[in-house]
């Protein structure tokens, strides 16, 4: 701790602590306009100077430590006089089109030239000529820019897509896409996000509304687990009054999104009551053998289902949240614990990861942007195990260890066996990895001796690991065996684990749920899912139900936390609730079952209204609560290794293309909808296809039709079936044997 | 000394106005009044004041122009708003005066904003430029009213003159490759590390040898040295590197490859100033075929340097980044004097880059070659190195050579005796502690400050540590061998006499305290020269007196016309950056060379070599805007019991943390310097 003060005030500085971080925590004001809290200091706007007694000249405060002692100013003459400069610099040559501005009423550039009272302009310099570009959803204007520099920052340290920079050149310095003459990116809208100024903007809401003619409803993102915060911004549209989705905003300071939660927020539903078609709901429901249902539905619903299960002695189906459950508990048999010890937090402050079982970036965009940050700010050194490599992964990744597909269990006991080399482990334990045969392993997985090497070596000053574990791990035949060697891992190690969940809510369902091996049995209920009667928010169903930015609720994130979501528009029809009062199981509203959710695995007994819902200016995130922890009984059982299975042949991977994870985003009509099937030329070449035909993959029972195309990104012999536009059975194994023949073009 | 017209340089005040000639005052600073051989300078203007050579001078445009070039250097501007806007209406408004067209409020915002620059400006250029500015518009101001008051242009607004502008800073000007080293900085704060390594690249293609065996004369340059303590500069440039070796990219070129001229050049030598020569020339569009002697590339940063200071896979991966440039390498071919011949009329040009690879004598009584035990120092780190990074064994003959009972370098038992005191010694006494030797002494004339001064403290301490002996003041007397078998030493002592006029100290011999000690290897470091009897005798090339082949130092061309030379065998032994320093210049030139036959330099060279004579480091400067007492961080050496015995690299680098902290002491200390001619 380094003790200063500022403005007479004493305050301490943590280790590493700028000046500018221990005002803001301790309530100082320093002005800024180009500071963001979640990236390093751009140190372009020069605003946040302060003196400092005894020495010469200003200090700038965002990227300076304090020294012991030292008595800090934030506000003189000299100081107002400067700053007031700077924004009479700003404002040269800033168009004067306020009115017609996206920014108009939440500008910093409109704030800070109000604050200090710039009301003349005594500076001129010569205009310049400058083009506004369309980079699709973002529009940028360089005569609003004020080269600030946020947007490039987030890009590179938070996002990884390092897709923009600045094109130096002075008075005429400019936003420009790097490497590219369009902007070539995932379209996560960061730079949108934390542009100060009218200079980013989304294509899409350019012109719509002011910001003070909207309202923001604080909900939690509904696309994957990574329970990301955002706030949906709703006005009336048309002359009836209804209320629709304009934008999506977030705590940009401190919190991200990816484009799906950004500018896929369009998924609502308009439904009227039909008393008749409401009717044959509840008939059919109490004439069920069982209700199949997704994971994108909240914890109270879940809630409810468990209620009708009991109620009408039907069986629950969820795949996705059973088998995440199996895997946990098979976990918690090695740990003691029930829920995983990491959090994206921990990614984010981690110096070392080992990701496995997962396309991340686009299974978890959250889980990705917090390795990005730890791979930026920590030098962490990164290793992605997977069968197929992900370029937009590369500058994130320090290794790519690329193992055989199906070999999952045989790759993460090599990698157990190097880390605890030295690990105190019982008797059982070491009998496990002395029975490994790492010959075998390691020619059957592909993964040699020197890779596992190289990972000890990049791993030599780790201190504060942790160990991604993917769906393809959870939905492995072998998963329960993974699962207690990755407990192994976490309790021998600094390692931390988490294990992604797939849905929005798997982590919810899996803890709340009472449910049933799925089997194909007739009179099947699905709710967001396949059945013989179905409900739901996602496709055409026999009724339709709210999506999820129109119901109040709560989801269980990653980060095991359980977080509320808001309606942000109207649905006119029937919920859960209401079938479920018609079986007899009476609540007035969904959220009245938000106290009574399961007490046994963590939750808390909180009314949803209690329930806080924002991130705060200091960044802290309140949102909701975690669960508690629930301990487990333990076992040192652990099944060796099994004959590791071989894919030969045309593998098919079921991966979805950034942007898109379900039919909520499908639907969004500003997010690219890449549906075709994508292989490498050697891929092509295997399955005896080309570029451009269109083409049958068989999957064990699941039939596709789709375009192929050659990625030129890819390589080896897998291609990538997205599922944002089909429906693939929870649980099914990601990577699959594929029969594919070429169809005529229609 | 310099005559002026008039100067503000660095805060003298020089004012021959209405003087007559023969009573003008001198600078006294090197000012660069003579800009080449052509060209008289009129005027120099730069971030610490303007000198005027010539009465006839029009100081509003010069203080426009000067304007002017702050907005063209766009690599070190446009990052902070003071600098952005406030350069911009700078020369708006000079330019609008010098147009006759201003008025007196434009002086006065223009002092304003000057001000506000020099206050709040994110790097040294922003708050420099106003300074030659506001010193002209006080010292000349009847001019800028007259220009105002009669609303005319000034007096040569229209006339051609010559503007020669160059961007530098203290670092870059004493780094002799001239590394951007403020922008290989600023892009590791900011996290982009493509972005650092190619600022590193555009004049230095070894980024991760020079981010580790460096001995860094930009650190003494450092203006934060005038706060607290120099930026740790060296360690910082390996960011870059280890981001494109970690993540596997492929090579981070600043410069895109241009399109084959047709032209062709020989190197000899694949060492640091043969690489550098190869990878500037290829990327001119030039076919270039590097030979070299051994079975390796690198020179004598592979075959000297040992494993625990430069890692062979790092070094490999500088040595891939020339190849991908499309260097062709010509490897275990001994170049003859026929080959020479051939070169001259194969090529367009040749480059001489073979270093000096043979190790001086110590001068002692009895020194001959061939008593075992006596072994040259580059001999001895071959042999050391090309077995420990590519598992070269010992042959028979070698191993009766050199006495040795293994495969390898096996110094078990023996006592090595080590006489140098620059970094080839402190190499050869820290590889003989890892091959085992009993015990390994270091026989040096002078004081320990003193091999400090020549190596660095790190590197002294680190060999203390791992157990050399150091013996200061002492030199090797005679060798006692039996039947030509080393068999001890006889060693003087020396003292430092003062010298009763005030001059410098003077080593005296100590009578009766010579000793003797018994050893089984002498290994002489004391200095190399260079092996050049591959060249040609007809060709008559010019020598200098420590028998190196002779440049002017600038265009690096022998005295033969197509016969260039760069790196040790030019200056004699010296840095790996003093090579590359010397081959990027000469590739600069060669490149020019093939195409036109003429040896010329860019104005960027020449004013970089003003400037360094000039030199841009002002370590009485007093240094406002930054809060001293920020500790320079220190990166993780492998402890003593963990490096002793084997090759790890014993200097982890920086972590991340300790990185960023480093990079935000830097200053940016960016200058823009302009001669009107």
């Amino acid at each position: 701790m380094i003790n200063f003060k500022i403005d007479g005030i004493s305050v301490e500085a943590k280790k590493g602590e700028t000046i500018l971080n221990a005002a803001r925590r301790h309530g100082l004001y320093i002005p800024t306009m180009c500071y963001i809290s979640k990236t390093t200091p751009c140190a372009s706007c020069r605003m946040c100077s302060v003196e400092v007694e005894g020495v010469k000249g200003f200090i700038l405060s965002c990227n300076t430590p304090p020294t012991e002692g030292i008595e800090v100013r934030t506000d003189s003459s000299a100081l107002k006089q400067e700053r007031t400069n700077i924004m009479k610099l700003y404002d040269v040559n800033h168009p004067l089109e306020c009115g017609v501005c996206d920014k108009s009423g939440e500008c910093d550039l409109q704030n800070k030239t109000l604050e200090f009272g710039v009301a003349a302009q005594n500076f001129t310099a010569r205009d310049q000529s400058r083009k506004i570009e369309n980079w699709g959803v973002v529009s940028y204007d360089p005569s609003l820019c004020i080269l600030c520099e946020k947007c490039v920052h987030v890009c590179n340290e938070v996002i990884g897509d390092d897709a923009i920079e600045i094109k130096f050149g002075g008075y005429s310095s400019t936003i420009i896409p790097k490497n590219s003459d369009k902007l070539d990116c995932t379209f996560c809208g960061e730079c949108i996000a934390v542009c100060p100024v009218g200079a980013l903007i989304s294509s899409d809401f350019k012109y719509r509304a002011n910001a003070w003619e909207l309202s923001r409803i604080p909900a939690t993102c509904a696309h994957c687990s990574g329970g990301c915060s955002l706030e949906y911004e709703t006005r009336h549209v048309g002359i009836n009054g209804n209320d629709s989705i304009l934008r999506v905003k977030n705590n940009f300071e401190f919190t991200s999104l990816c484009g799906a939660g950004r500018f896929g927020f369009d998924f609502d539903n308009s439904a009227l009551k039909d008393a008749k078609e409401f009717d044959k709901a509840v008939a059919a429901l109490k004439g069920a053998s069982a209700i199949r249902f997704s994971s994108m539905i909240t914890n109270e619903e879940a809630h409810i289902l468990n209620l009708l299960k009991k109620e009408l002695g039907v069986k629950l189906f969820n795949e996705d949240a059973r088998l995440y459950r199996a895997f946990m508990n098979a976990y918690a048999s090695i740990s003691g614990k029930l829920l995983h010890s990491g959090s994206l937090d921990a990614i984010k402050q981690a110096d070392g990861i080992v990701v496995i079982g997962s396309m991340i970036a686009t299974d978890n965009p959250a889980v990705r942007y917090a390795m990005t940050t730890a791979a930026r700010h920590n030098g962490a050194k990164i290793v992605y195990a997977h069968p197929v490599e992900d370029v937009i992964m590369q500058n994130v990744v320090t290794q790519f260890m690329k193992y055989e597909v199906g070999t999952e269990e045989g790759v993460i006991a090599l990698i157990a066996n190097a880390l605890l080399k030295d690990a105190d482990l019982s008797e059982n334990e070491r009998a496990f990895f002395n029975s490994l045969d790492i010959g075998y392993l390691g020619a059957e997985s592909n993964v040699g001796e020197e890779e596992i090497a190289l990972m000890m070596k990049s791993f030599k000053r780790s201190k504060n690991r942790v160990l991604v574990a993917g769906n393809d791990l959870i939905n492995h035949a072998r998963a329960a065996n993974i699962a207690k060697i990755a407990g192994l891992i976490e309790k021998y190690t600094d390692f931390s684990l988490v294990i992604v969940p797939k849905e929005v809510n798997t982590l919810g369902c899996a803890l709340i749920s009472d449910l049933d091996q799925d089997e194909a049995i007739s009179s099947v209920i699905g709710y967001n899912a396949v059945g013989d009667y179905t409900l739901s928010s996602i496709e055409k169903a026999d009724l339709m139900m709210p999506s999820l930015n129109q119901q109040e609720g709560t989801f269980v994130s990653i980060d095991n936390r359980v977080l509320p979501t808001n309606v942000a528009t109207h649905f006119g029809g029937y919920t859960l609730n209401d079938i479920a009062s018609a079986c007899g199981i009476a609540k007035e509203f969904t959220v009245e079952y938000t106290k009574d959710l399961a007490l046994y695995a963590g939750f808390k007994a909180v009314d949803f209204d209690a329930l806080e819902n924002f991130v705060a200016n200091d960044g802290s995130d309140d949102r909701g609560y975690l669960l508690d922890e629930i301990e487990c009984e333990t076992t040192t059982e652990i099944e060796e290794v099994s004959e590791l299975p071989e894919f030969n042949g045309t593998v098919v991977y079921h991966a979805n293309p950034v942007l898109q994870f379900n039919g909520y985003t499908n639907r969004s009509k500003q997010l690219a909808k890449e549906s075709d099937l994508r292989g490498s030329a050697q891929f092509a070449v295997a399955a005896k296809i080309s570029d451009g035909d269109m083409v049958e993959i068989s999957m064990n029972g699941l039939v596709v039709k789709r375009r192929f195309v050659v990625d030129e990104r890819l390589k080896g012999t897998i291609a990538l079936n997205p599922t944002f536009d089909i429906s693939v059975p929870a649980g099914r194994y990601r990577f699959e044997k594929s029969n594919i023949t070429r169809v005529t073009n229609e | 000394m310099s005559k002026v017209y008039f100067s503000t340089w660095m805060g003298e005040l020089i004012n021959n106005l209405n003087k007559p000639e023969e009573e003008w005052e001198q600078s006294a600073y090197n000012l660069p009044a003579q800009y080449d051989s052509h060209r008289e300078s009129k005027a120099f203007i730069g971030w610490d004041g303007v000198a005027l050579f010539d009465k006839d001078v029009d100081v509003i445009r010069l203080a426009m122009e000067y304007a002017a070039q702050y907005q063209e250097y766009s690599e070190a501007c446009g990052r902070c708003a003071p600098g952005r806007w406030g350069g911009r209406i700078l020369y708006d408004m000079l330019d609008k005066i010098a147009r006759g067209e201003g008025s007196v409020a434009d002086m006065d915002h223009l002092k304003e904003i000057g001000k506000s620059m020099q206050a709040t400006s994110k790097c040294e250029i922003g708050k420099t430029v106003p300074n030659p500015i506001l010193d002209l518009m006080t010292h000349f101001e009847d001019e800028f009213m007259a220009c105002i008051n009669e609303k005319k242009p000034s007096k040569h607004y229209n006339a051609q003159v010559g503007y020669i502008a160059k961007i530098t800073a203290p670092c870059t000007d004493a780094c002799p490759a001239h590394v951007d080293i403020p922008a290989y900085i600023e892009g590791v704060r900011d996290l982009r590390f493509d972005d650092s390594l190619m600022a590193t690249r555009q004049t230095m293609p070894l980024a991760h040898t020079c981010g580790r065996v460096c001995p860094h004369p930009c650190e003494e340059a450092c203006r934060r040295t005038n706060l607290d303590e120099p930026i740790s500069i060296m360690a910082l440039k390996r960011l870059g590197a280890d981001y494109e070796t970690d993540h596997g990219f492929g090579f981070f070129h600043p410069m895109e490859k241009k399109a084959d001229t047709g032209k062709r050049v020989a190197v000899v030598g694949a060492g640091p100033a043969g690489l550098t020569t190869a990878y500037y020339l290829a990327a001119e569009g030039i076919a270039v075929d590097v030979y070299e002697e051994l079975p390796v590339l690198g020179g004598e940063v592979t075959v000297g340097v040992p494993e625990y200071r430069m890692p062979w896979d790092k070094y490999a991966k500088d040595i891939e980044c020339v190849r991908d440039m499309g260097v062709n390498f010509i490897m275990n071919h001994r170049v003859s004097k026929d080959d020479m011949r051939r070169f001259e009329s194969e090529y367009d040009a040749t480059m001489i880059a073979s270093g000096t690879r043979i190790s001086k004598k110590v001068y002692c009584e009895n020194e001959r070659p061939e008593i075992t035990g006596y072994w040259g120092a580059i001999d001895f780190l071959d042999r050391v190195n090309l077995c420990e990074k590519f598992g070269y064994k010992l042959t028979p003959e070698q191993r009766k050579e050199y006495a040795i009972d293994n495969e390898y370098v096996d110094l078990r038992g023996k006592t090595l005796a080590c006489v140098g005191g620059g970094f080839t010694s402190m190499d050869v006494v820290r590889c003989a502690i890892r091959a085992g030797a009993k015990k390994v002494i270091m026989l040096y004339r002078r004081d320990e400050k003193t091999i400090i001064r020549n190596t660095t403290y790190e590197e002294y301490h680190e060999a203390v540590e791992e157990g050399v002996e150091f013996i200061f003041h002492s030199a090797v007397a005679k060798i006692v061998d039996e039947d030509n078998v080393l068999k001890k030493l006889i060693v003087d002592r020396y003292e430092l006499v003062p010298d009763p006029n005030g001059g410098r100290p003077q080593l005296e011999k100590i009578e009766g305290a010579s000793f003797e000690l018994e050893v089984d290897y002498l290994i002489p470091a004391v200095s190399q020269s260079a092996d050049l009897k591959f060249l040609p005798e007809e060709w008559e090339l010019e020598m200098t007196s420590w028998a190196t082949l002779k440049t002017n130092g600038k265009d690096y061309m022998t005295s033969r016309k197509g016969i260039f030379a760069s790196g040790d065998c030019e200056y004699g032994p010296m840095t790996i950056v003093n090579a590359v320093g010397q081959a990027k210049r000469a590739a600069s030139v060669m490149a020019r060379y093939v195409q036109t036959g003429e040896i010329t330099l860019s104005d960027e060279e020449i004013m970089e070599d003003h400037l360094r004579k000039l030199k841009v480091y002002n370590k009485k400067e007093k240094i406002t805007g930054w809060l001293p007492g920020l500790p320079r961080q220190h990166s993780e050496i492998l402890p003593v019991d963990e490096r002793r015995d084997n090759n790890k690299e014993v200097n982890l680098g920086f972590t991340q943390e300790e990185a960023l902290s480093e990079a935000e002491r830097c200053m940016r200390c960016y200058y823009i310097a302009m001669i009107a001619t």
